[in-house]
């Protein structure tokens, strides 16, 4: 059941990889989020060269994706004058990531990097939202009503040049910060290979003040948009996208974020948000520790010139 | 991956191999690979090379067979982790400019016992003596706006770095030593298997087949072996490499179209 990947020049047990495709599929349908966070460390640790597994999957973030965008559009929940300004700022962020992440690998530092920003992003976002979830459980048990949510938006959103109406959003304001947000997002989809919706969506529902309907929709288009041109950054300028790699996984997580997406009605939204916090948290740490422990050989094989 | 430049030719000035008529007095070695060219395709999990050959000894004095194989060499860069306030960290890149990308020997007994220190180092046979390609003096070269340090051959850390790329290519089953490889199946006629990973290298290798008596080189046999990819893997492989755009393109596509059928199946059933 062993199968050559092409690009990744390793052999690997494809059932393997469906599964995994599957399961992260599972998780990111039921979640509403891309999943990318979750697949690169385990395709590392399958062997497959770190480089290969960032780039690869970004094509399965682009299918798990594009399956929901459709998915919500038909619910009128996408908004596409928001999504489309945060993919300018996307692609933006792509070039750039895929420029960095070019020069930190050869300088010998992406794994650093890749470590560095798993940690610092994953957690500070995993402990936030096991907070808020677990505080809103809490509430929830002892009976209490929820305190009225401060509506206002911070007020440098005002002031702000080039003032935009997105009606579906429910908003006027600049352009500015969404496509600033769509940079950072861009940015992160190159270095992490993932779409960057566990920034996104919090940021445009907690900062923005966006129509809570709309936020996973708008940001699931921007993220395709983001990706697909990772995709094609990473495949033109670093050779390491393996088709054969992430056609395994897209088959395996197509079908599963259906899945997962049908399992997400069954449970309260802070339960699921307070499970979605712990394994960020977890995966986070898992990536960070790493940073911390003595490595069992100090000296690494770097990618070298030829390879990059 | 580049293909790397063809390793230089054996140092020792060994004689032809001999496939002509030789005299019945003189020490000889011959071999052959059972299968010069191994392919590369989906299904591969790695290959066995098996090589054969014959000695032709008109005395009795015991002879010791090595067989060396050396896959395509390629520049390798190094890092190494230091701890800077509790934190690993990872120096700036070390680049030797070419070691083998693949290496291994069989042998009928344990190198260290058929030839000395000296000889051994001398034919650059085994993995402590094979020759990874540095300069005397170490400099830096800036590649793409990165500084590596190209590590020399007489710095004092040289030692390290050389380990460093062995150990890690050993554990990676690039770098193999087998000191009972090698099996006489009949008097004068020898097998010897080597183990190809999946992660080998394509390209040229070499294999040299040498004849020891007491000590030091009676003799030596070159052969070449290709590992090339084949079929879909190839096809794969040089539409990355040759027009990654288009490619990349291909892979979006692919993704989309995917997403987009997924969402129509579901939505039916």
């Amino acid at each position: 059941m062993e199968i050559y990947l092409p690009i990744a020049e390793v052999s690997v047990n494809w059932p393997l990889l469906v599964l995994l495709g599957a399961l992260v599929g599972f998780v990111s349908g039921l979640f509403g989020i891309g999943g990318g966070f979750l697949m690169a460390p385990v395709l590392i640790f399958m062997g497959i060269p770190p480089t290969v597994a960032v780039a690869s999957q970004a094509s399965h973030v682009v299918a798990s994706s594009t399956s929901g965008v459709i998915r919500y559009s038909g619910q009128g929940a996408v908004d596409f004058r928001m999504g489309g300004i945060m993919a300018v700022g996307g692609a933006i962020g792509a070039i750039g990531g895929v420029e960095l992440f070019r020069y930190l690998r050869l300088l010998g530092q992406a794994d650093l990097v890749v470590a560095l920003s798993y940690l610092i992003f994953l957690g500070a976002i995993g402990l936030l939202m096991l907070y808020e979830s677990l505080t809103e459980i809490l509430r929830r048990r002892r009976g209490e009503i929820a305190p009225h949510k401060e509506r206002r938006r911070p007020l440098w959103l005002y002031g702000l040049p080039w003032k935009m109406r997105f009606p579906k959003s429910g908003l006027y304001i600049s352009a500015i910060p969404p496509l600033g947000l769509g940079v950072v997002a861009g940015v992160l989809s190159a270095i992490m290979g993932v779409g960057g919706g566990f920034i996104l969506v919090p940021v445009m529902l907690y900062a923005l003040r966006m129509k809570a309907g709309v936020v996973v929709g708008t940001s699931l288009f921007q993220i395709i948009i983001t990706t697909a041109i990772t995709t094609i950054l990473q495949a033109g300028r670093n050779q390491t996208v393996d088709i054969v790699l992430s056609t395994l996984l897209l088959v395996g997580g197509v079908v599963g974020a259906q899945a997962g997406a049908l399992y997400a009605g069954r449970f309260r939204a802070e339960e699921l948000r307070a499970v979605l916090g712990l394994l960020i948290l977890f995966v986070g740490i898992q990536m960070g520790l790493d940073l911390f422990v003595r490595p069992s050989d100090i000296f690494l094989l770097a990618p070298g010139i030829s390879d990059g | 991956m580049i293909q790397a430049p063809p390793p230089p030719p054996p140092v020792v000035a060994a004689p032809a191999p001999e496939m002509s008529v030789g005299t019945e007095a003189e020490l000889r070695v011959a071999a052959a690979l059972t299968d010069a060219r191994v392919q590369v395709d989906s299904r591969f999990r790695g290959a066995t090379i098996v090589l054969y050959g014959a000695v032709f000894n008109p005395t009795d004095d015991p002879t010791d067979v090595v067989v060396v194989v050396r896959g395509p060499d390629a520049p390798v860069r190094l890092v190494k982790k230091t701890r800077n306030l509790g934190v690993w960290l990872n120096s700036r890149p070390v680049l030797f400019e070419g070691a083998p990308g693949f290496y291994m020997t069989a042998s009928t007994r344990p190198l260290a016992d058929i030839a000395g220190f000296g000889q051994l180092r001398r034919l650059g046979v085994g993995v402590d003596h094979l020759r990874i390609n540095a300069p005397e003096e170490s400099r830096t070269v800036t590649r793409y706006g990165v500084r590596d340090v190209v590590i020399s051959r007489l710095g004092e850390d040289y030692l390290d770095w050389r380990r460093a790329v062995i150990r890690l290519r050993e554990a990676a089953q690039l770098y193999d030593t087998d000191p009972e490889g090698v099996s006489f199946v009949d008097r004068g006629l020898f097998r010897a298997q080597v183990e190809l990973p999946a992660t080998a290298p394509t390209g040229e290798y070499h294999a040299e087949v040498w004849l020891f008596r007491e000590g030091a080189p009676a003799g030596v046999s070159n052969l070449t072996l290709t590992v090339e990819k084949v079929g879909f893997e190839r096809e794969v492989y040089e539409l990355a490499h040759r027009r990654p755009w288009i490619y990349g393109v291909l892979c979006v596509l692919l993704a989309g179209g995917m997403g987009y059928l997924a969402s129509r199946v579901f939505r039916r059933s």
